[in-house]
């Protein structure tokens, strides 16, 4: 989850989330340097002693700082193409999850084997347990096993509401009367943190997402036991 | 998690606000690279023209290029890094399943080989 006064990115806990992370670091290189040029640019204009500066032509840096731009743009576009195709495979999901935005909570099913379907409320702040983070938790987690392909399919019972999780680079508008599929793994078991990401209501900051990614056999007694209790 | 940003290694440091050097992987070697690099460049010309302006140009003209240069050898060294960590750890995986079967690359075919087994 976000730590307080966080300003970059969480942690990653999927491949696909990774890939970003790396991209935006290479962004922000070319970023960071263009920057400073024109810093440089700005000083050395306010600083110069040539008194004829707008009557003057050069056919030399006209193609120069026509082809840089230019480059510079290809260098970003290749990688984030990259990514962009690469954020759409699917490939073969062990396990598929619905997910129904509702006023103002989630609900999960889990279908392939056995009807398993439950609701996911905020805990509120005056339930909470010390160590438990505020506005965050909720009372059923979306459990998954780690490192498996999961497709998580995500729409809405009333109005527009959006499933995010930042840590796995997910979010996917939920869409009433409409089916949107999305797809991740998880690198590393844990618990990760989201918020719904559409403003739907009242309580649109009020409907936490939380995916908890455990080995397969706790997966495994996770579901055996929320079957026992439906 | 909060006080996280301390527990992972001090405040991050960003230059002009906007490039953590000390948490974006290869950023501070990059920025010295160029720092270098600035200093190396600008001093040389000014050496050979002694035109003070211009120096500073090249200064920066060796700031960006070495930073690049140094930023992108970086990247590309740790990506390569980064995809023999995945083979290496896909190669552990596959090997704890397949283990003892016989779609362990390892096994070697034996004439007695025990047919059924799983």
């Amino acid at each position: 989850m976000a730590h307080p006064s966080q300003l970059g990115f969480q942690d990653a806990a999927s491949p696909v989330m990774e890939e970003l992370l790396h991209f935006h670091d290479h962004t922000l290189m070319i970023v960071f340097l263009i920057s400073t040029l024109v810093l440089y640019i700005i000083v050395a204009m306010v600083t110069t002693k040539l008194t004829n500066k707008f009557i003057l032509d050069s056919q030399e840096i006209e193609i120069i700082w026509t082809l840089l731009p230019a480059l510079i743009l290809i260098l970003i576009a290749l990688p984030s193409l990259r990514i962009l195709y690469l954020m759409d495979e699917i490939n073969d999901p062990h396990l598929t999850i619905k997910a129904m935005g509702h006023q103002w909570y989630w609900s999960y099913e889990y279908t392939d084997y056995e009807d398993l379907g439950f609701d996911s409320y905020m805990i509120p702040t005056q339930d909470l347990t010390p160590g438990q983070f505020r506005l965050l938790e909720t009372d059923h987690r979306m459990v998954i096993p780690v490192e498996s392909p999961v497709r998580v399919l995500v729409s809405a019972d009333d109005v527009l509401h959006s499933w995010a999780v930042p840590s796995l680079g997910i979010k996917m508008d939920a869409v009433p009367g409409r089916l949107n599929q999305t797809a991740f793994i998880t690198s590393r078991p844990g618990v990760f943190y989201g918020q719904c990401s559409e403003i739907c209501g009242a309580n649109h900051s009020f409907m936490p997402i939380v995916v908890e990614a455990v080995p397969l056999e706790h997966f495994e007694n996770w579901s055996s036991l929320m079957l026992e209790d439906a | 998690m909060a006080g996280g940003e301390e527990a992972a290694g001090g405040k991050g440091f960003k230059l002009l606000g906007i490039l953590d050097v000390q948490r974006t992987p290869c950023a501070r070697d990059a920025i010295l690279h160029g720092a270098g690099g600035s200093v190396a460049a600008g001093m040389l010309y000014f050496l050979a023209t002694s035109r003070v302006r211009r120096s500073f140009d090249v200064g920066l003209a060796g700031f960006i290029l070495t930073t690049l240069g140094s930023w992108f050898y970086c990247r590309i060294n740790n990506a390569k890094l980064r995809v023999q960590q995945r083979v290496i750890q896909e190669g552990i995986r596959n090997k704890v399943i397949y283990e003892g079967t016989v779609l362990d690359p390892s096994n070697k075919p034996k004439a007695d080989a025990r047919s059924g087994s799983s």
